[in-house]
């Protein structure tokens, strides 16, 4: 006993873990609670004139057509990205999970574009989407067709979905890491039982991977819904005043929350609206955790109800 | 699977046979090539794109004619890129934080990491579980009200908050730390334990020393994610002070306020130089720790 106490002392542990836990209070824990508190004020981020509105900014966003109309918008977004990018990211390693001359090569490829900086990639995709000599409308025009402005509503949100889809290949390294991992030899008997090549991946690959394309989803949404740069510099303004020009198409949920910030400067009614999101993200996801662990195939789970569902 | 060989004359009996169809079938692959080639389009262009932008006079890249490739290289945007704005100087704010970044986060959560890979202290499973919850937290929910904050306490336009994140730890690259010295067998600290060593010392001497690839993988990740962030060193710092990524976007433009393109495209050319060269230098880390994101066990 005592040895085993002198081995694990727990000064150590809290000793090591210290930076983590005091920076999660200071960095994590005090912002959210400090939000809170702003968003019961009408702080407008210099003036020190301000003063307690209780819930009031919250009885406003109930009522704010716009914040309602953005927080659909975003919800259609994600429910648009996501499964593309689940699907897409998951056909990808399918195709790099074959013999193919150069796969090397094409897996570079395909994940290149995931590691480039948002900025650049917003750069390269107005010089691809641009009206006049884009490469789109370059190509348009060769064949004879009218040229399509882009980046103005309502084609601008499919350039947005675009952009979005291009760092397609951070999910592929994980869905193809995934692809692997399933044993061959369950793959190999469904075929000798007969079972053509869609019904495999249909019914043994998909449902061995599961857990990861549910992680995969998860995730994607946490990152569609908190989607906020990409649209804002895909306008032609600079600087954070420019999400004052951010296409109709293109304002989602923390566009607004950014105007209020730093357009219209109104940190208390920006932070109300925060927190709502916060809460509304933090039920979502435990919804979702909830209801796709009924279909989702655990190696380790004891319990025979999920795996009947998983078959 | 292994004989590829025989595959090709068996495919025109097989097709009869109905059950075995399916596994000969993907030896004809010609159309995954065209649909490879599709795709490389897909995720190539943009780049070829912008360096052909980069290359062409304004002329050039705004006329109605096509012009796919410029007349002639215009190399002068890229001095011009350089020169319009103070290139270096922004350079070296990019390259100041995301060095402190890096270097710190890379520290602190290999000591956070070995902490909850190797200690024990009553509250560790909470403390685990509320580390993982904090990785699925959007940053920008945090990310504004510590706006406001700081700005409260004379922080904002000084380079103290990538300090302050660093010292902090980043959840993913704990959890990175953590896999890696879960794996290592219990026998390696035994002997110092004897020797009296404190689990400072065996964690300095011994296990940190060990992590060498995790090290260099969450060096490289935080260094390209603090090279490539946006947001944060708009939000926290004027322009004067400010990073390669922000000041690209905020410069080159014709006295009208116009972004000039093509001087514009050759900064960013510039701009993801880097990250592109520790991309191909490194690109098995950068797979390895995606992947290491996407598999919990």
């Amino acid at each position: 006993m005592a040895r085993k106490w002198t081995r694990y002392p727990k000064k150590a542990f809290y000793a090591f873990t210290a930076p983590w836990a005091i920076g999660f209070i200071l960095l994590t824990a005090l912002p959210l609670v400090y939000g809170f508190l702003v968003s019961l004020t009408n702080f407008d981020g210099s003036s020190p004139r301000w003063k307690w509105v209780g819930l009031r900014n919250y009885v406003e966003l109930m009522s704010d057509g716009d914040a309602w109309a953005a927080l659909v918008r975003t919800l259609g977004f994600a429910a648009l990205v996501v499964p593309l990018s689940v699907a897409g990211s998951l056909g990808l390693a399918v195709i790099i999970n074959r013999r193919l001359i150069a796969v090397g090569l094409w897996r570079t490829v395909f994940f290149l574009p995931s590691v480039v900086p948002v900025v650049a990639m917003a750069i390269m995709w107005k010089l691809v989407f641009n009206k006049d000599a884009g490469i789109l409308n370059v190509t348009l025009r060769a064949l004879g067709l009218d040229s399509v402005g882009w980046l103005v509503d309502p084609t601008v949100f499919w350039a947005l979905v675009v952009v979005m889809l291009w760092g397609l290949g951070g999910g592929m390294v994980i869905m193809l890491a995934a692809l692997q991992g399933v044993p061959p030899e369950l793959e190999e008997a469904a075929i000798v039982d007969g079972a053509g090549k869609w019904s495999v991946f249909r019914h043994v690959t998909v449902p061995m991977i599961s857990p990861i394309i549910f992680f995969q989803g998860i995730t994607g949404v946490i990152v569609a819904l908190q989607v906020l740069v990409q649209p804002l510099l895909l306008t032609n303004a600079t600087g954070l005043t420019g999400v004052g020009t951010v296409p109709q198409s293109n304002r989602l949920y923390m566009i607004e929350v950014y105007q209020e910030f730093f357009l219209n400067n109104r940190f208390g009614y920006g932070s109300a609206m925060l927190w709502v999101y916060f809460l509304a993200i933090l039920g979502l996801t435990l919804v979702l955790l909830k209801t796709t662990r009924s279909f989702v195939y655990y190696e380790v789970d004891t319990d025979p109800a999920p795996k009947e569902a998983a078959r | 699977m292994t004989s590829t060989l025989p595959a090709e004359p068996l495919t025109a009996e097989k097709v009869t046979s109905n059950p075995a169809r399916t596994v000969r079938r993907g030896r004809r692959p010609g159309w995954i090539y065209i649909l490879i080639l599709a795709l490389t389009a897909f995720f190539i262009g943009p780049f070829i794109w912008l360096v052909l932008a980069a290359l062409k006079t304004p002329g050039e890249w705004t006329s109605v004619q096509i012009n796919i490739l410029p007349a002639a290289a215009q190399w002068n945007n890229f001095v011009e890129a350089l020169t319009e704005m103070d290139f270096t100087a922004y350079t070296m704010n990019s390259l100041f934080l995301a060095t402190i970044y890096s270097v710190l986060i890379t520290l602190s959560s290999a000591v956070v990491g070995f902490g909850f890979a190797r200690l024990r202290a009553p509250g560790k499973k909470a403390m685990f579980v509320v580390l993982m919850s904090t990785m699925m937290l959007p940053n920008i929910l945090t990310l504004l009200p510590t706006y406001v904050m700081f700005s409260q306490v004379g922080l904002i336009n000084t380079y103290w908050p990538w300090v302050l994140w660093g010292l902090a730890t980043s959840p993913f690259m704990v959890f990175l730390f953590r896999q890696f010295f879960t794996t290592l067998p219990r026998e390696l600290e035994d002997a110092a334990i004897i020797d009296g060593a404190g689990w400072g010392r065996i964690f300095f001497s011994i296990f940190l020393p060990l992590s060498r690839p995790v090290l260099l993988t969450s060096f490289l990740l935080s260094f390209t994610w603090s090279w490539s962030d946006y947001i944060a060193p708009a939000i926290f710092l004027d322009l004067d002070r400010t990073t390669l990524a922000v000041a690209i976007t905020a410069w080159y433009q014709d006295p009208a306020g116009n972004v000039i393109p093509t001087v514009q495209a050759a900064a960013a050319v510039l701009y993801i130089l880097p990250v592109l060269l520790i991309f191909f230098v490194f690109q098995r880390y950068f797979i390895r720790s995606s992947v290491g994101s996407g598999i919990k066990g």
